[in-house]
């Protein structure tokens, strides 16, 4: 079945492959299509079915309503945990990969406990900081936490990656007799760049997807995020369901987009750390 | 907003000892002190929350006022309480079937997807979709799309489509594992896809040449091939299946009843609903200890430890 | 040396991510606790309310008060229901109320007021509590810890009885008339399920509409004074006959297919429960008088037409309960907050006794469908009214009712109102008996 050369055509596969095909299809389908029908057809019209009257109305109603403000909050938020993830990480993973002592090995194994945390086990202590520290319902208080979590991972994927630069390259940029920051930034960046893609991807689409911190450490619309809108805007457009499943679609472009642009790259930040 | 506690803080410890310095670190090391930001995040808002919850699993705090010293109160209601002992069970149930679907159902998809055919090629760039949805947003859809009024099963003039899946406690549960898996499976069939292809085609070659069928060259060459890429995967999809928070509060909030009250879920409503912080931390003490002791235990089953033999090796 | 220049620039970049991350925030208005926010002025005022139902009246009170007051000004910020619910017993417990509190009284104030969270009112408050009815003011009244009484909350919006909604076109369609007892209900049911509608819509996924039965059924059948019991935590308080009855009977409902048999996926956060109402698939719904608007939005033909009926729950025949006692949300209430400043506290008040109730909040409140629970309103309800009549059954309703029960789950402390509604949905889903409910409820008295 894996043969370039001909083959006995494997009509069980093939079956397969189309009725999971189908699985997926059909809820994907009916999301779009639901989200063109009109508000009034919603019930009448037998949900599978084209919408007889096809309409926008449904997406100009969640743009209306506030959707943009809440896209924008996504960016931060994802745009600035992002870049600090990346920073702090890469920084780490510097020192554990160049400097061996007893000292780094501890640092590390503490950072590889992190992997192993259910994130949502200590949602509680977490909130009961950010209140502490005035931050609550702030977009700060959800980038400290998701920078937080992401770290274990980042470093361990950024660590791996380092390992493979040779020792001497580092050693030149000694002899040079350039600081750290310099041979950070001239010499591991440049060379880590497909490590840091793939772990800015994941972590992007982490953060990006991320429902239980905005659930537990925002209230208010002005530091809503996407994925906490759809749940409010299914309570806010009560009978609604286009404008709820318009509002799915739109938070799903983005990441479409990345599809379409960059595929290779998000498939391999989403199996970040997972291969070999 | 101080921003000099955090950044000078770590410093006392973090500090190069004044013992003997490693003689080969000396001069090319970089200073520790770079890891001291990632630190020092990790630290405030994943270790200290880490200790918080054991400490706040010993006291009552109803979210008014401060939290109260409970001494073992927590723990044994929580030991006692059929909710909680219902939402464990559940817990491991929905592994254990999450597994047992997810499983066999991605390593074949991976193999479908490995498969050089142009037709299979188009299907996993379609099979990929699910993936570019949040949790919260496949919750709602699925929501709307199970709905036995308005949903596709009364359009269908199907009857046993127009079942009351998310509102029957007899149902809700394998809906909850439809849905799950449909979120994960592509990711995870993804995985085997990049394994698959990774065998070297001349085994396959030598196979076919001593006569060996399809079937026999899936059971003798690809899955022993793939050991690794089963462990990996089968660990993400336990430790995983710990921790679906969102996509289940989004499509039954834990009911109907508590039939889809797991873990997590439990804790959540403990926490944020009855204000009940004391028992909700029992519980999240409970995921933290389950989610270190599965990792740790598929760690040792795999046999190579690659964390450690990664600080070794260099 | 070259150490040092690591840390400088090892602070440049914290301080950098942490000034992006708060920069980022600029705008987004901290919730005012004491020194949250842009505390200027020292009157000053943060108010939390809920979006839906009479947030347009609340937004243009507001706007009134800032209008008139430029130095004691009166900031809000708006929370859907169940978020905010969960919000703001934090936002208290941490020294981050708002000066106004909303709330629905009942067993969250009296923790409130436990905690010396809220202020006494009794005083500031007197000639507005005048004017309300004294079955809806009278829940602002609690014990504080020194034993005395006095006001922690006074009532802010409309009174939000329980009532039966139905399908008038349905009703005729099965030869049904409108139930007032307990059997002709059931009788109704029988026929509506030989038409093949649903007889009575449940969001039985919200749990909280489920409440509505067994608050009512127990009203009927033992009188307010058994839930009363229960909410003095007076021992096995839940295994009273009453209560028992009242299981026994919403078991009957559902063997009876009163909630069709797909009620466990129904949500009442999104209006299912009323879509299934003027979308002709069910006939009945229950449900707060909050969902006027709803059906006035949503379905502005069927309203018109008059097909939208509205009636008090059944009686019990042999029951102890007045038929007339209704249940549900009396008003929500606005509290003022102990950790504001004494400035702010002040204009809270003045705020919550001038504009309440002002003319121009009881036209708007009219004109949203909504009933402010006043003394003496016959005649301007008669002006605003439509043909239906809605606005002057809901407020004689509320007027000559008895006693108003709070909803049980407003009522209650919050554990034991959350155990309340998970156990309430496992006797719908017949998952669990009457016996085992009174049980698992009695454990919660503690």
């Amino acid at each position: 079945m894996m043969l370039r050369t001909t083959t006995r055509p494997n009509v069980l596969a093939g079956i397969g492959g189309w009725l999971w095909l189908a699985i997926i299809i059909v809820p994907i389908y009916y999301i779009l299509v639901t989200s063109l029908r009109p508000r009034s057809d919603y019930y009448a019209e037998n949900p599978l079915a084209f919408p007889a009257n096809p309409t926008l109305d449904a997406y100009r109603e969640v743009l209306e309503n506030d959707f943009l403000r809440y896209f924008g909050n996504s960016v931060v938020v994802t745009l600035t945990s992002v870049a600090a993830i990346l920073a702090v990480s890469l920084m780490a993973a510097f020192v554990v990969v160049r400097s061996n002592t007893a000292r780094t090995r501890g640092i590390f194994q503490a950072f590889l406990l992190g992997i192993a945390i259910p994130i949502q086990a200590t949602i509680i202590p977490v909130y009961y900081l950010i209140i502490q520290l005035g931050l609550y319902d702030t977009l700060a208080a959800l980038i400290l936490p998701s920078i937080a979590f992401a770290i274990p991972l980042s470093v361990l994927i950024l660590t791996n990656f380092l390992r493979d630069v040779p020792k001497e390259l580092f050693e030149s940029m000694t002899v040079d007799g350039a600081g750290e920051m310099r041979t950070l930034w001239n010499l591991v960046l440049p060379l880590s760049k497909p490590a840091v893609v793939t772990v800015g991807v994941y972590n992007a689409l982490q953060v990006w997807n991320g429902f239980l911190f905005p659930l537990v450490l925002t209230q208010s619309a002005e530091t809503r995020v996407i994925p906490l809108s759809l749940w409010s805007y299914q309570g806010e457009f009560t009978m609604n369901i286009p404008a709820v499943l318009a509002a799915v679609v739109l938070s799903v472009l983005p990441i479409l987009a990345a599809y379409i642009i960059g595929r290779r790259h998000l498939v391999s930040g989403l199996t970040a750390g997972f291969g070999k | 907003m101080s921003t000099t506690s955090l950044t000078s803080r770590p410093g006392a410890s973090v500090r190069p000892a004044a013992g003997r310095p490693a003689r080969r670190a000396r001069r090319r090391g970089p200073s520790t002190w770079l890891a001291a930001p990632a630190l020092a995040f990790f630290a405030l808002f994943a270790l200290v929350p880490l200790l918080g919850v054991v400490v706040l699993s010993f006291m009552s705090w109803d979210g008014l006022g401060t939290p109260q010293w409970a001494g073992t109160e927590n723990w044994s209601a929580v030991v006692a309480d059929p909710v909680a002992r219902n939402a464990f069970v559940l817990s491991v149930k929905v592994t254990v079937f999450s597994w047992l679907i997810q499983a066999p159902l991605s390593l074949l998809l991976g193999v479908f997807m490995a498969g050089r055919q142009r037709y299979r090629a188009v299907l996993s760039v379609l099979f990929f979709l699910p993936l570019l949805f949040s949790a919260a947003a496949v919750g709602i859809a699925f929501k709307s799309l199970l709905d036995p009024n308005f949903g596709v099963g009364s359009a269908l003039g199907v009857d046993w489509l127009a079942k009351d899946w998310l509102g029957d406690p007899s149902l809700a549960l394998g809906v909850v594992l439809f849905v799950i898996a449909w979120c994960f499976v592509p990711f995870h069939s993804l995985l085997y896809q990049a394994g698959v292809r990774q065998i070297p085609v001349s085994m396959y070659e030598a196979a076919r040449l001593d006569g060996a069928g399809t079937v026999q060259q899936f059971f003798h060459i690809t899955l022993p091939q793939l050991k690794y890429t089963i462990i990996t995967s089968s660990t993400l999809m336990i430790v995983g299946s710990l921790t679906y928070f969102d996509l289940i509060f989004v499509l039954t909030g834990g009911g109907p009843g508590n039939a889809t009250r797991i873990l997590p879920l439990d804790m959540y409503l403990r926490g944020f609903r009855s204000y009940d912080m004391g028992t909700a931390s029992v519980v999240a003490v409970f995921l933290v200890v389950l989610g270190l002791a599965i990792s740790l235990g598929l760690n040792r089953l795999s046999g190579a430890n690659r964390m450690d033999s990664q600080m070794e090796g260099a | 040396m070259r150490r040092s220049a690591a840390r400088r620039s090892l602070a440049v970049l914290v301080t950098g991510v942490l000034a992006v991350s708060v920069a980022a925030c600029g705008g987004g208005a901290q919730p005012g606790g004491p020194d949250g926010g842009s505390s200027g002025g020292g009157g000053e005022a943060t108010a939390w309310a809920l979006t839906g139902g009479s947030e347009s009246v609340f937004r243009s009170s507001f706007e009134r008060w800032n209008g008139a007051n430029p130095d004691a000004q009166i900031s809000s910020e708006w929370f859907a229901n169940d978020a905010y619910k969960e919000k703001i017993r934090t936002a208290v417990g941490s020294g981050n109320a708002p000066t106004l509190i909303f709330s629905w009284a009942g067993g969250t104030l009296a923790d409130y007021v436990a905690n010396d969270s809220v202020v006494d009112l009794s005083e500031d408050a007197a000639p507005l509590l005048d004017r309300i009815l004294p079955s809806v003011a009278s829940n602002g009244s609690v014990v504080d810890p020194s034993g005395g009484e006095g006001w922690y909350a006074v009532p802010n919006n409309q009174s939000q009885p329980v009532l039966l909604y139905f399908n008038q076109e349905l009703f005729d369609q099965a030869g049904v008339s409108v139930p007032t007892t307990y059997d002709e209900l059931l009788d109704a049911v029988e026929k509506l399920s030989a038409q093949g509608v649903t007889p009575i819509a449940l969001a039985g996924q919200s749990k909280w509409p489920e409440l509505m039965y067994i608050q009512y059924l127990t009203d009927r059948i033992g009188g307010p004074e058994v839930f009363q019991r229960i909410v003095n935590g007076e021992p096995d308080a839940w295994s009273d006959p009453a209560v028992l009855e009242a299981l026994t009977k919403i078991q009957e409902l559902v063997d009876a297919g009163a909630f069709g048999d797909s009620f466990g996926s129904v949500a009442a956060d999104a209006g299912a429960d009323t879509a299934l109402v003027h979308t002709g698939k069910a006939a009945m719904v229950l449900q707060g008088s909050w969902v006027y608007p709803d059906f006035l939005n949503n379905a502005p033909e069927f309203v018109e037409s008059g097909k939208l009926g509205f009636a008090n729950f059944p009686a019990v025949e042999g029951g102890q309960g007045d038929p007339a006692n209704i249940v549900g949300n009396p008003a929500n209430f606005w509290s003022v907050s102990a950790s504001a400043s004494p400035e702010a506290q002040k204009t809270a008040v003045d705020y919550l006794v001038e504009e309440t109730y002002s003319d121009e909040a009881v036209d708007e409140f009219l004109s949203v469908g909504a009933v402010p629970p006043l003394i003496g309103l016959e005649d301007k309800i008669a002006e605003a009214d439509d043909d239906s009549g809605y606005l002057s059954f809901v407020y004689n309703t509320v007027k000559v009712a008895p006693h108003f029960q709070l909803s049980w789950d407003q009522a209650l402390p919050a554990d034991q109102a959350q155990a309340l509604l998970d156990n309430l949905s496992q006797v719908f889903l017949k998952q669990i008996s009457p016996e085992q409910f009174v049980d698992a409820m009695n454990a919660t008295l503690g």
